[in-house]
């Protein structure tokens, strides 16, 4: 049995569903450029229609509809994008950072340039080449001091400039963390929140938005595995868990590390900041200490013209004879210098007060060298008259050698560096250092483009899923508006109806 | 699945492709203005290598050439000491030919007994020569006079010059001895003819008025001539060699240039060409970019 009124009800339903429609049109549309929004679309369901089965349900014929009502706004999205954006995201993070990095390095290393190591090296080698044709010259000798300072402090510098960059490093992942811990305790809040509202049945679809955002942000920061569950978001890194419901398990740089020597951390920015810290950075400085060192230690084999007098003895060897020697300082300890009587010649170079060995930091022309450069040696020939030995200065024998050295194969320690170079000239070892930064640094730029674009692509799907089209919203909110204005017209209608019923019946006689 | 184009999509991709155009721009621009392929080590990994190595050889290369130019002007130096030397020389015999002469009177062979010992000081002069204040003829001890006159009992045929060698580096692993030591030019001490004893036997011959000791120096002093023009002649091989290493340095300039070019130079016809078509795409992914992002269909709605 329908009451008098029933169409009224009907058609109010109605008004109301298209304009919940309506509305949600215009909240699409205001969020159309929302950061992480996802479309929302109104499900309209036919309410229940009249009679219900029963036995004492009326005897006419028909179910009648009732009218319309919405069950509910949901937002439309795919779960299955959301892991693999987060999949795809922590790549992102991981090689920009060491693109980044890797691109520093180069800026540091600065070749092909004239004024890199490799040009203050080369003009090393020239001032003891010039030397070696005024061996009794005082200027060549400055002219030796100048470049080798030169060298050293190229040295120093750049080994500066890794460990600012190390400290950097060190510092972003500080910062990281700080950021990450709060993204997850927003999560977490918002875990609670949505979890109490859709207890009572409805979508959370903003705040499910804005989690799902935080989630990808994050992911770009940590590699993080996220499952949904009653409680919410639960996020682990790896084995370690991050948020699980409203508890949250803050990061800090010690955790973090301990996690990326664990292996939980194996991807995402904090990663790569990790592994260029510890293992570019760490590897180059390696690198150029062992260069350092080796060019001032290491092993080489040298020929000594005859009539040169070794140190300590008085008489001219007869034959060309070949000897190892360690490095440049070896080999200045080999030669004499300008100082009467004869006197050898000191470490060439020697490391700054408070180190411990030489390194690409601590690398210094030996300071008493750098006082008088009357110490520094040129020559391998002494002569003996009245029991006072005083040095030949013509002779230009070690002046030659060590301008030769540019083409003489230095011992390596593999062991530091690891590269498997245990005997190169010193050039051809840096040579080989910057070939591989520049391998590396390719490397790095290629998997972050093809990180970039898979991301991208993946991202392209969820905003064909869940971005608002403006067409799509501009046609539906035609489609409720002739929804709703048809509505209100059946309700005029009913209302005239009523007119006729309630004024214009009943008149008989009038 | 039928993919639902929404504008955020167009707009991310005409972002995203108008950054890759003007990223692809400025790295044209960087080589176009360095004039270099090469600007860092990642821009060719490989190929930095073989520069940063061309670039040194070059550096080492430039260093042999100024050494090999200091040593041709030391060598040309010796040339021309050697010269006056042999000059000297010839005067030297012209007057031993006429002293020996018996037709002279004492009065003459004093005079001419004079000029030799002025001769003798004009010798000792050019064994004492210096070239950029090195003693050319004291091996390696070019610092101090090897015929130094200011020696107690100085007696110039009892010098010892140092025998030691002067080289210089003009190629990788290549040392040249460039220079001669008094005793090799001038005669060793106990040498028959070595010049400053034959000058003293001829003057003593003179003053005596004994011509036959006179003119048994001629042929010490034809062998010594002989002796200065072997060495002459050992110059000038050297100066060959060092002229041909010249050569060859220069063409090794010129070749380490070229492949250094070729491996970091950029080629500026193909970058001009790349740029402008660069720029185009630019341009038109601009405007289609504004044709594409403004109309929805809220512009058609009425």
């Amino acid at each position: 049995m329908r009451s008098t009124f029933h169409t009224l009800e009907t058609t109010k339903r109605s008004l109301f569903t298209q304009q919940a429609a309506i509305n949600t049109v215009g909240h699409n549309i205001a969020n159309a450029n929302t950061e992480g929004y996802s479309r929302q679309r109104v499900t309209m369901v036919a309410s229940r229609p009249i009679e219900a089965f029963g036995m004492n349900r009326s005897t006419a014929p028909g179910q009648l509809g009732t009218g319309v009502e919405f069950t509910a706004i949901s937002r439309i999205r795919t779960a299955f994008l959301d892991d693999q954006f987060r999949n795809q995201a922590k790549y992102v993070g991981n090689w920009s950072v060491q693109t980044d990095t890797l691109s520093k390095l180069e800026a540091i290393v600065n070749e092909p340039s004239d004024s890199g190591i490799r040009t203050v090296m080369d003009k090393f080698y020239q001032a003891w080449s010039d030397l070696s044709k005024d061996p009794e010259n005082v200027t060549g000798r400055k002219i030796v001091r100048e470049t080798a300072v030169a060298l050293t402090d190229s040295f120093n510098q750049i080994s500066k400039q890794l460990t600012d960059l190390n400290a950097d490093l060190t510092t972003n992942i500080e910062v990281k963390a700080t950021q990450a811990n709060t993204m997850l305790n927003t999560i977490a809040s918002l875990n609670a929140e949505i979890r109490k509202i859709e207890a009572l049945g409805d979508h959370a679809n903003d705040l499910r938005d804005q989690r799902d955002l935080l989630t990808d942000q994050l992911s770009q920061i940590v590699n993080v595995q996220v499952v949904e569950q009653a409680d919410g978001y639960s996020i682990s890194m790896g084995g370690t868990n991050l948020v699980e419901g409203d508890v949250v398990t803050e990061l800090s740089s010690a955790s973090l590390t301990a996690a990326f020597q664990s292996g939980d951390l194996n991807n995402g920015e904090v990663y790569g900041m990790f592994v260029a810290r510890d293992v570019y950075v760490a590897d180059y400085r390696r690198q150029l200490d062992t260069m350092a060192n080796t060019l001032a230690n290491g092993d080489i084999q040298i020929t000594l013209p005859a009539g040169s007098v070794k140190p300590g003895t008085t008489t001219p060897i007869t034959a060309p004879e070949t000897i190892t020697v360690k490095g440049i300082n070896g080999l200045h300890k080999l030669g004499y210098t300008l100082e009467e009587p004869a006197t050898t010649g000191l470490d060439f170079f020697t490391f700054k007060a408070g180190e411990n060995g030489i390194t690409a930091a601590s690398i210094q022309l030996n300071p008493i060298i750098s006082a008088d450069t009357n110490k520094i040696a040129s020559s391998m020939r002494t002569t003996t008259a009245n029991g006072v030995t005083s040095v030949v200065k013509g002779n230009n024998t070690l002046a030659l050698i060590m301008s030769e050295l540019k083409d003489t194969p230095f011992k390596f320690d593999q062991t530091a560096t690891g590269n498997g170079i245990t005997e190169a000239t010193i050039g051809n070892f840096y040579n080989s250092m910057v070939g591989s930064l520049g391998v590396q640094s390719q490397e790095a730029y290629r998997q972050y483009q093809n990180s970039v674009a898979q991301t991208e692509l993946v991202d392209s799907n969820r905003q064909s899923v869940s971005g608002v089209s403006l067409d799509e919203e501009m046609s539906d909110l035609i489609k409720y508006q002739h929804a709703y204005s048809a509505a209100a017209r059946v309700m005029t209608t009913f209302d005239q109806m009523l007119e006729k019923l309630i004024n214009g019946t009943g008149v008989v006689g009038r | 699945m039928a993919l639902r184009v929404t504008p955020s999509m167009m707009h991310m991709q005409l972002t995203r492709n108008l950054t890759r155009n003007l990223t692809q721009m400025q790295e044209l621009q960087n080589q176009v203005t360095t004039g270099r392929k090469i600007n860092k080590a990642s821009d060719d990994p490989v190929g930095i290598t073989y520069s940063l190595r061309y670039r040194t050889e070059l550096a080492s290369n430039e260093q042999y050439q100024k050494n090999v130019d200091s040593a041709l002007s030391w060598l040309d130096f010796n040339d021309t000491v050697l010269d006056q030397a042999g000059q000297v020389l010839h005067r030297v015999k012209d007057l031993v030919v006429q002293g020996s002469n018996g037709t002279n009177p004492q009065v003459a062979l004093d005079s001419i007994r004079d000029e030799i010992s002025q001769l003798k000081n004009q010798l000792l002069d050019i064994s004492n020569s210096k070239v950029n204040g090195k003693y050319v003829f004291n091996g390696q001890t070019f610092d101090k006079m090897p015929y130094d006159p200011n020696t107690p009992n100085f007696d110039p045929k009892t010098v010892v010059t140092d025998t030691g060698e002067i080289s210089y580096a003009v190629g990788v692993g290549v040392t040249l001895p460039i220079n001669l030591t008094g005793n090799q030019v001038f005669g060793a001490v106990g040498e028959t003819d070595n010049v400053f004893a034959v000058l003293d036997n001829i003057m003593a011959g003179l003053t005596a008025g004994s011509q036959g000791a006179v003119s048994a120096q001629i042929g010490n002093i034809e062998s010594r001539m002989d002796k200065i023009l072997n060495a002459r002649s050992e110059v000038g091989a050297r100066v060959n060699r060092v002229e041909l290493m010249q050569n060859r340095l220069q063409d090794l300039e010129l070749n380490l240039t070229d492949m250094k070019s070729k491996t970091e130079d950029a080629d500026f016809e193909k970058l001009l060409i790349e740029s402008k078509v660069n720029e185009s795409i630019y341009q038109a992914s601009l405007s289609v970019g504004a044709k594409v992002i403004s109309p929805t269909l809220v512009d058609f709605l009425r």
